[in-house]
């Protein structure tokens, strides 16, 4: 319908896609990172794998789901970028001398850096699904039980034993914590969360959510690196 | 009443002469500041000077100096209507600057707010957006009886919530992507919550926001800025309403 | 009496329908001429000023058909001074169940009015009051509630009963965002184009009709011509000219004035209303008063030292060492006596040496008592936003201490002359709001202007207009006609030089001087010796004002000085005017009080055998003296009594 087309496309509807495309990102990392945390049950990284295989084993589903994934992704970025490019036009020439009122306002280093942290997590997913999924950096495959797969727990802790690949892992991990730190209220906001006595509420929930999210990726490098293994 | 004290002030203020010319800061200093001046009156006193001094003084927009008509638009220190909250431009004293600060102070930067002259800018655009639907179109003389509809207490003091807005703008100057969607949201959140405003709700919602689009705003990136500047105080609640309203125009 | 001796005639027809007071507005509707709807869009009407009159004129008459020009010198429609209005307005509506009904506001106007107004009018405004309240309540006006759903009300100065109307503190705002939201659909429609900052600098009239105006666009200072089949005056007051008021600080008389020089006459120009709660003066390079809404006169008990010089703190002064003067002097009205009683008193009490505050300009006015009664919040639900205003401007807190108060200029009641169909002495020109003279007499009541306003413009002109238009062929003059070139020549030269002169003074040295001469000798009480001093002075500064002024800039750009000379060099002619008239009256009156004419007590006497008329002032050229006319008034309803409020 178009006025559904036009309504995607305005101010309003733009801002609700973002907020939507965000949330499903956030729920999938929600459901990543508990997948993840199974490497801390200490079996020597079998569930782990065990939980990898089955994903794998869904076949044209995780295919699916895989697109709608880059789908969301593309989405979300390609509105974040147009938001930024109306931003330049709607405003060419700059304050010399600009300050926050702080107060109620959300104007600080994680809103204000919503498309830098976007882009470097962009490109981090890129480098990270190559790394992880496709294997491009250590492409070795094991037996296990009779059937070829991959021991990605190993390949996990081998990676996490480097201290660069940990450096950026966790300088990456503080950027998704930083972007959802503002993401996750403004998706409320631009859902229509409207009570005022519970915006403060949710920009707390926000935080959060982002912390937690941040710190459960991060425990992972942080643990196999220190630890020199699972 | 708290003692009558003299301050010295620097000043840098943006003086461009017209809409295509280039701007640049200009330095002045007041040597004695009574802080029981408001900062317009302040600004009222270095044009003085100026003229006495046959120059061309700073122009800037100014008119009841109560805080309620939304004319004043000055960003000094690099905030909309200065550094009190809840407060415009013309009704910031004195006593709030230290002795010897030095204080700046720009018109409102957007696409859709060009500068006219020094710190005078044009802001038909929300006339325009106005225009586009903040309004509920009953003709002179067509009302029924105002008791005829009773509205809840809470829904018309949230109504007058949003109703308070001056239209000064300060919204938009302060907002990084320069966006109008306090301004538009205000009006869209009154008109909702009345009975009245019932029958144009739809229509009403998508012609402001397509307007706004339209003015070249920016989109809204919920910084909330625009609520910690506004000089009444409007909350962005009033976006998420605006929001609200919009899905339900489209989908309903 | 000297009066006597002297022949007033007035020539010109008021236009008052007969009959009985109650009956003389629908009679008179159903006579007046009426425009075919088809040859309305036929009609090109203009409207100077967008507030309350103004912008529901606007409106109402582009729903009607006819095209409309709408212009206003602030950046949006919306920036009029109407929204500064705090308070309320009035309507009898009676919801309240206090024995409310139209007659009654009616004879409260005219009696708060000191019955220097037209009965006929007032009856009208009462009349159509409630259909005002039921537009703006259409349009989505905010206005207070009760729990129930219905509308609530308050009490306000001058009033026994509870009538006014409000939106917090800032009705004027939420009606005059009404009628700027009508304004804009209009605009939306086609009917109505708004010209934004643009100015009317002069009226064009042909065969002496209003033909047009010569506005200058304030962006560019281009010399604009409009013609028109009408032109509507709305353009607010002239409290500008005593240079400190409450008025906004662009708000002016240029507009009014330079069609009394065309031929309009000036109705009680003298007539000016002296708010009695206004924050006071607190230095030299003051701009302007903000007034603090006489609502709340209604919890707040104004008061003095009993002390002559107390310079104690307000809370150190025991209650038995206070003077509530007000509830002393007039029991039965106490702090709610009308604007003038109360103006007249707190200069009176300053006068004595009572007065507070650094200058000892100022009065008390003290919530102690009622946030005891009522408690705080109630008192923040009812005032929170003028309490806070308060709080800004002078850093007291007036939950803490009482606030300091003192009378400013405020309103002025005088204006062009106008008939019943709101049309002056120049046929096609019409004045709406405070810029016409009608209805308020020598005072006008709280929550009775913006009544007024919207009366006039939703209610009356769309209306009385058609008596004027069917009568008129549209269209017959265009912009290219003589007398558009004639008076665009005078306004370009009188441009050329004012910013030639190039002296030695800023303008508002010459403002400021006039307003202080208004305010000393045309101000809160007046007298003979007073107001012919002011005269002289007055032709003295103007001839200054000509010779040594200096306007900065050029004449096309933006130049907001520029602007500002041109207003100064108009209230330079019409504060002579005021004094003239404030001369002429030798009685006191409402807002006018003559320290020749006062009972034993000091209070104001009116003179109804020799003072009962309007006077119109016919201008008859800048350096000759203006003709005064007087318009008799008659009471057949309301019987004069002296004001009592004791």
């Amino acid at each position: 319908m178009s006025t559904i087309a036009n309504a995607l496309q305005s101010q309003v509807g733009r801002k609700i896609l973002t907020g939507l495309t965000g949330i499903f990102l956030t729920l999938f990392l929600v459901a990543h990172l508990s997948g993840n945390l199974s490497l801390f049950i200490p079996d020597g990284g079998e569930s782990f794998n065990l939980y990898a295989d089955f994903l794998h084993s869904l076949g044209p589903l995780l295919w699916i789901a895989e697109i709608i994934l880059v789908i969301l992704f593309l989405t979300h970025a390609y509105l974040g970028v147009s938001i930024y490019l109306k931003k330049k036009r709607a405003r060419p020439e700059n304050y010399k001398y600009y300050k926050s009122q702080g107060g109620p306002s959300k104007q600080n280093f994680a809103s204000t850096s919503m498309l830098i942290s976007g882009s470097i997590i962009l490109l981090f997913v890129v480098l990270h699904v190559m790394h992880f999924k496709y294997h491009l950096f250590s492409p070795e495959t094991y037996m296990v039980e009779g059937t070829e797969m991959v021991d990605l727990a190993r390949h996990v802790s081998e990676a996490f034993q480097n201290p660069w690949i940990v450096a950026a892992y966790t300088f990456v991990m503080v950027l998704i914590g930083v972007h959802l730190k503002h993401g996750v209220w403004s998706a409320f906001i631009s859902l229509g969360a409207k009570n005022p006595k519970l915006t403060p509420v949710l920009y707390t929930v926000g935080g959060i959510v982002a912390l937690l999210l941040s710190l459960g990726f991060l425990a992972i490098p942080l643990y196999i690196f220190i630890n020199g293994g699972l | 009443m708290s003692s009558t004290d003299l301050i010295k002030v620097h000043l840098k203020v943006w003086r461009q002469d017209g809409p295509q010319a280039k701007g640049f800061f200009e330095d002045y200093t007041l040597d004695e500041v009574n802080t029981h001046m408001s900062f317009l009156e302040m600004l009222d006193v270095l044009n003085e000077r100026l003229m006495k001094d046959k120059k061309e003084p700073i122009e800037f927009d100014h008119d009841c100096r109560e805080g309620i008509c939304g004319s004043c638009n000055l960003v000094i220190n690099g905030v909309p209507h200065g550094p009190e909250m809840l407060t415009a431009a013309c009704q910031l004293h004195m006593r709030h600057f230290k002795d010897g600060e030095t204080i700046t102070i720009e018109p409102w930067r957007a696409t859709a707010f060009p500068i006219i002259k020094d710190l005078v800018v044009d802001r038909n655009a929300f006339d325009r957006i106005m225009s586009a639907g903040g309004y509920i179109s009953v003709s002179t003389g067509n009302a029924p009886d105002a008791n005829a509809i009773p509205i809840s207490k809470p829904d018309s003091d949230s109504a007058m919530d949003y109703a308070v807005c001056i239209g000064c703008g300060a919204c938009v100057a302060a907002c990084p992507n320069s966006s109008a969607s306090l301004f538009t949201g205000a009006k869209v959140s009154q008109l909702s919550r009345l009975p009245q405003g019932a029958p144009e709700r739809k229509k009403r919602v998508i012609a402001m926001v397509d307007q706004m689009e339209k003015e070249g705003f920016g989109d809204c990136s919920n910084f909330a800025e625009c609520e910690a500047v506004c000089p009444v105080g409007i909350s962005i609640t009033a976006i998420a309403n605006m929001r609200t309203e919009y899905v339900k125009a489209v989908l309903g | 009496m000297e009066v006597a001796d002297k022949k007033y005639t007035f020539n010109w027809d008021n236009k008052i329908p007969t009959g009985p007071v109650e009956k003389k507005w629908s009679t008179h509707k159903n006579n007046i001429k009426l425009v075919n709807p088809s040859n309305k869009r036929k009609y090109n009407i203009i409207v100077v000023g967008t507030g309350l009159a103004g912008a529901s004129a606007a409106a109402s008459l582009g729903e009607l058909g006819y095209n409309v020009k709408a212009f206003c010198i602030q950046d949006s429609a919306r920036r009029a001074h109407s929204i500064a209005a705090q308070g309320g307005i009035n309507a009898a509506k009676n919801y309240q169940n206090d024995g409310d009904s139209i007659w009654r506001l009616f004879y409260d106007t005219v009696k708060g009015g000191d019955y220097r107004s037209r009965e006929a009018n007032v009856y009208r405004l009462a009349e159509v009051s409630n259909s005002i309240i039921d537009q703006c309540v259409a349009q989505g006006v905010p206005f207070a509630r009760e729990y129930g759903g219905t509308l609530t009300n308050r009490s306000f100065g001058g009033a026994q009963l509870s009538r006014t109307f409000y939106a917090r503190g800032q009705t004027g705002q939420q009606l005059l965002l009404g009628a700027y939201s009508a304004l804009m659909k209009s605009m939306k429609s086609g009917k109505v184009a708004v010209h934004t900052r643009e100015e009317m600098l002069e009226l064009v009239t042909v065969d002496g009709e209003a033909k047009g105006i010569i506005s200058r666009n304030l962006v560019t200072g281009k010399i604009n011509r409009h013609a028109a089949d009408a032109v509507l005056l709305c353009t607010g007051g002239y409290g500008n000219v005593f240079y400190l008021s409450t008025n906004a600080k662009n708000s002016n008389v240029t507009a009014a004035w330079r069609c009394h020089r065309k031929g309009a006459l000036f109705a009680n120009p003298s007539f000016t209303q002296i708010h009695p709660t206004c924050i006071p003066v607190s230095g030299e390079y003051q701009s302007k008063l903000t007034l603090m809404s006489e609502s709340l006169r209604n919890d707040g008990r104004v008061w003095v030292p009993k002390k002559v010089n107390d310079k104690r703190h307000p809370n150190e002064i025991p209650e038995d060492e206070r003077d509530y003067y007000l509830e002393r002097i007039y029991p039965s009205f106490g702090n709610l006596v009308p604007r003038d009683v109360a103006s007249r008193n707190a200069k009176i009490v300053c006068d004595e040496g009572r007065g507070v505050g650094e200058t000892g300009l100022a009065v008390y006015l003290d919530f102690r008592d009622a946030i005891k009664r009522d408690g705080e919040d109630a008192i923040r639900d009812r005032y929170g936003n003028l309490f806070d205003m308060y709080h800004k401007i002078t850093d007291d807190n007036p939950y803490k201490l009482p606030m300091r108060i003192y009378p400013a200029v405020h309103y002025t009641m005088g204006g062009l002359w106008v008939d019943y169909n709101l049309m002056t002495t120049v046929p096609g020109l019409f004045a709406l709001g405070e810029a016409n003279f009608s209805d308020h007499g020598a005072n006008r009541l709280g929550a009775s202007a913006l009544m007024q306003g919207l009366a006039d413009g939703y209610f009356v002109i769309p209306y009385t207009i058609g008596n004027y238009l069917a009568e008129t062929k549209p269209g017959q003059i265009t912009t290219d006609h003589a007398a558009f070139d004639q008076v665009e020549k005078e306004i370009t030269e009188e441009i050329s030089k004012l910013l030639s002169i190039k002296g030695s003074k800023t303008i508002l040295d010459f403002h400021r001087q006039l307003g202080k001469i208004m305010w000393d000798k045309v101000g809160m009480s007046r007298d003979e010796d007073g107001l012919k001093q002011a005269i002289a002075e007055i032709q003295a500064l103007r001839k200054e004002f000509w010779t040594d002024v200096f306007v900065p800039g050029k004449a096309a750009t933006y130049n907001k000085y520029l602007e500002y000379a041109l207003r100064v060099a108009d209230f330079l002619e019409l504060g002579e005017l005021m004094a003239r008239d404030a001369l002429e009256r030798k009685e006191s009156c409402g807002g006018h009080f003559r320290l020749e004419s006062q009972t034993p007590e000091g209070e104001a006497k009116r003179d109804d055998e020799n003072y009962s008329h309007v006077s119109a002032w016919e201008f008859k050229g800048k350096d000759a003296e203006p003709v005064e006319h007087r318009e008799p008034l008659e009471f057949e309803n309301v019987k004069l009594t002296q004001r009592s409020y004791k």
